[in-house]
């Protein structure tokens, strides 16, 4: 007869950069009224269905892996979360884009029109998206369609304070892209969607070739 | 469908469970030295700090300043003189008048506004001394506070090889006092000669019965230990210069006669304050994950086939947010927990302030 396992799982926490923030601001800023799980670090091509000692080991080599420290970046922790989602689902939400890239080429100029980028959920539905564009001087970004009131960002921006400052972030349906001013020289950055139900995310290269000489040039 | 869950939080006063407690209040007692040891075996100054502001106080390191720069001050030592004695200058000549400043400086902070002098316990010629000894904790060594009843410090006088008959043993009354006296510097409690290595303390002389005056008073909440002058010049053969006008170099005496016995054992204490949340996560919930490798392809099917109608998934994090989707706290688990239709977790997750 063995002993039974009283082991609980207990587990220290340590504050974001955020959370130091609203601290600072007083309690009443500071207010934790909800918590999500996430699986940063899995791998789930290492769940071994063939593993020799049956389905109780199946998930042995994750379940034994030791984990990083916690980090009190915000941007960096949380990126991929656990979600809740009826027993029957046989497929996972997807995000898909309109488009699968954006080059504004040089013969267009300043004049070429924006590009739409709407955004879908396949298999599950989201109500809002989080579009993140990383690099404003490449292009910029205006709201085609609302996401409606009350609506909020997921958080995962994956955005250091290096970035954040050159970055857009904005909560809608769809998006617009604009060439913008034109770029010293050929440049690209990344545009982000997060669904803001279902943390499934996709991303788009937009490309501007639109460079200020061959503006001058014409 | 959803990725966070609210805490069921209830007023404190409520029967209903609660996902959270507030205010949870734990005292924790560590070593008080570098790197949480609770005894300093080597003692060192530093030439830089001696020669700008040593004739007021000596740092003291456990570690020597000059050859390792990650060295920090773990307390520092002083003389104090009420009337300003074995320091250079006196009233109408020109000097810092070190002692005096150092003497005034620890009765404005320890003492009330009409004390003047330091009166230690007792009967005898040094109850209320001309000058005084002191040991005051540095800030980063000290946290909260000195844990009254688990410090020794010895003395000996420089020269004199430590031996059982020459060594100065100083404790803390605490043990016997259940009502101490708490004054404008908190607590205070009698030094008396006595050992705390058999693990409880063992007190030789009480304060009361110290021939001359009590050895001296420990202000634990502020990490101050003051020395009856005289009577610690008797015990540990201190050699006190008290002449007018005139540095004695009774700092560095001082320090000496720690550093001659190598033993200053003490512990600190700190309340950490805490709120518990328990994150309940039931079987139907969280049993999927927007981890890209949880899926492949680009229509959503699973990596692996055998988690449709039966997906598992590994909590590696529990992120604590805001109504406003905002990451506040973060706690990592030691290794992943499998969470899959048939299983539950209640994970207890701490925040210390």
């Amino acid at each position: 007869m063995g002993f039974l396992n009283n082991t609980t799982v207990t587990v220290d926490a340590i504050l974001t950069k955020k959370g130091r923030e609203l601290l600072a601001q007083g309690t009443e800023a500071f207010n934790i009224t909800k918590f999500a799980l996430s699986d940063d670090e899995v791998d789930y091509n290492l769940f071994d269905v063939t593993h020799p000692n049956g389905s109780d080991s199946f998930g042995k080599v994750i379940e034994n892996m030791p984990l990083l420290e916690a980090i009190p970046d915000e941007n960096h922790v949380m990126r991929y979360k656990l979600i809740t989602l009826p027993k029957t689902t046989s497929k996972m939400p997807v995000v898909s884009l309109s488009v699968d890239s954006i080059t504004f080429d040089t013969a267009g100029g300043l004049g070429q029109p924006n590009r739409l980028v709407t955004a879908t959920t396949a298999n599950v539905t989201d109500s809002s998206y989080t579009f993140i564009l990383h690099d404003q001087s490449v292009a910029s970004m205006i709201v085609s369609e609302g996401a409606g009131s009350g609506v909020g960002a997921t958080t995962p921006f994956f955005l250091g304070e290096d970035d954040a400052p050159n970055s857009k972030t904005v909560v809608a349906k769809s998006v617009n892209i604009n060439v913008g001013q034109g770029v010293n020289v050929v440049k690209a950055t990344q545009l982000t969607i997060i669904g803001n139900d279902t943390g499934a995310t996709n991303s788009i290269t937009v490309t501007n070739k639109v460079t200020l000489n061959s503006i001058m040039g014409r | 469908m959803a990725i966070y869950k609210d805490f069921n939080i209830q007023p404190e006063n409520s029967l209903v469970s609660s996902d959270v407690v507030t205010n949870v209040k734990d005292t924790v007692s560590s070593g008080m030295w570098a790197d949480g040891s609770n005894s300093i075996s080597a003692y060192f100054t530093s030439s830089t700090q001696s020669g700008s502001s040593g004739t007021y106080y000596l740092d003291v390191y456990s570690a020597n300043p000059q050859s390792d720069s990650t060295a920090k001050p773990q307390f520092s030592v002083a003389y104090g003189h009420f009337n300003g004695s074995g320091s250079v200058g006196t009233v109408g000549v020109d000097g810092n008048r070190a002692s005096a400043a150092i003497y005034r400086q620890l009765s404005n902070t320890l003492l009330g506004p009409n004390e003047e002098k330091f009166t230690f316990a007792g009967s005898g010629t040094n109850i209320t001394p001309k000058y005084v000894y002191a040991i005051s904790i540095a800030r980063q060594q000290l946290r909260e506070k000195m844990d009254p009843g688990n410090w020794e410090l010895h003395l000996s006088a420089s020269g004199i090889a430590p031996g059982a008959g020459n060594v100065l043993k100083l404790i803390d009354d605490s043990g016997a006092t259940t009502n101490p006296t708490v004054n404008q510097g908190g607590r205070v409690f009698n030094i008396v000669s006595g050992s705390i290595a058999s693990g409880t303390a063992v007190r030789k002389t009480d304060a009361a019965s110290q021939p001359g005056g009590g050895y001296g008073l420990f202000y634990p909440d502020l990490g101050i230990l003051v020395l009856n002058g005289p009577v610690l010049n008797t015990s540990a053969s201190l050699a006190t210069v008290s002449g007018s006008n005139l540095e004695g170099g009774n700092v560095g005496k001082f320090y000496n006669s720690i550093r001659n016995t190598n033993k200053f054992q003490a512990r600190r204490e700190e309340v950490i304050t805490s709120q518990h949340y328990f994150c309940r996560v039931p079987n139907k919930e969280f049993n999927f994950s927007s981890n890209p490798t949880f899926t492949s392809g680009s229509n959503g099917d699973f990596t692996v086939s055998t988690f449709f109608k039966n997906p598992k998934t590994f909590i590696t994090q529990v992120g604590l947010y805001n109504d406003n989707n905002e990451l506040l706290a973060i706690a990592k688990l030691s290794k992943p927990l499998l969470k899959s239709y048939s299983k539950e977790a209640i994970i207890k997750v701490k925040l210390d302030f």
